[in-house]
């Protein structure tokens, strides 16, 4: 009894979600959630749960995977120096390409695009993880809505 | 690189990463395509007239679209 009424509530949710959702699709994603939707219906509703979740991203989730990626970045060596604040020039040794490579890997990473002015400006992870959280999907765009 | 006019900068930075952009899919893979790119741009790094440096801009949008004309000669046909 439990089980159906909580299928039902998940299918609601599920079938309710997409008035949520922000201009920016992504329909590589969205075509893969369908395809499970036809195999495991329950999956489907846990995949779209965690895609549509209201909070957006975190910035501990931001900061992580920006530095994951960094830390994949074969230029870096030294990854000790890799955290929160590193400078991509200063602390971790990359060029002027190498940013280039890096913000590119981070537009890839959040499927955004970062236009060429605001790509330039960024050339520190603090600086990528501010850009992140300032976009509509990000979570700096609830405390606007608020004031 | 960092010396000439903020504007020529940019124009720099913009071919690298179309070109960037148009290697993802290059027969001999990405990284080949990457290491050699970057190390035709960090060949010129030294320019700093102008001149020479619109030259290398104007080489680089030649490059592109040999580039381009090599994914279009390669293309599966039907």
């Amino acid at each position: 009894m439990f089980r159906t009424a909580l299928l039902r509530s998940a299918r609601q949710a599920a079938r309710s979600t997409p008035r949520w959702q922000t201009p920016i699709a992504r329909p590589a994603a969205r075509s893969s959630l369908l395809q499970s939707k036809q195999i495991i219906p329950a999956a489907y509703f846990q995949a779209v749960r965690c895609y549509s979740a209201s909070a957006g991203l975190s910035k501990d989730e931001v900061q992580g995977r920006i530095m994951d990626l960094l830390k994949n970045f074969d230029k870096v060596t030294d990854a000790s120096k890799l955290n929160a604040e590193s400078h991509f020039h200063n602390d971790l040794g990359l060029d002027s390409l190498d940013t280039v490579e890096v913000v590119m890997a981070i537009e890839e990473e959040f499927s955004l695009e970062i236009p060429d002015k605001q790509a330039d400006a960024i050339h520190s992870v603090k600086q990528a993880v501010d850009y992140i959280l300032s976009q509509p999907d990000g979570k700096g765009a609830i405390p606007i809505l608020r004031h | 690189m960092s010396s000439a006019s903020p504007t020529l900068r940019h124009q720099v930075v913009r071919i690298y990463k179309d070109l960037l952009f148009l290697g993802r899919d290059y027969p001999q893979g990405y990284d080949y395509y990457r290491t050699r790119l970057r190390k035709a741009f960090a060949s010129q790094r030294h320019l700093t007239d102008e001149d020479q440096i619109r030259k290398g801009i104007t080489r680089a949008e030649f490059v592109k679209k040999e580039i381009e004309a090599l994914y279009y000669l390669k293309r599966p046909v039907f």
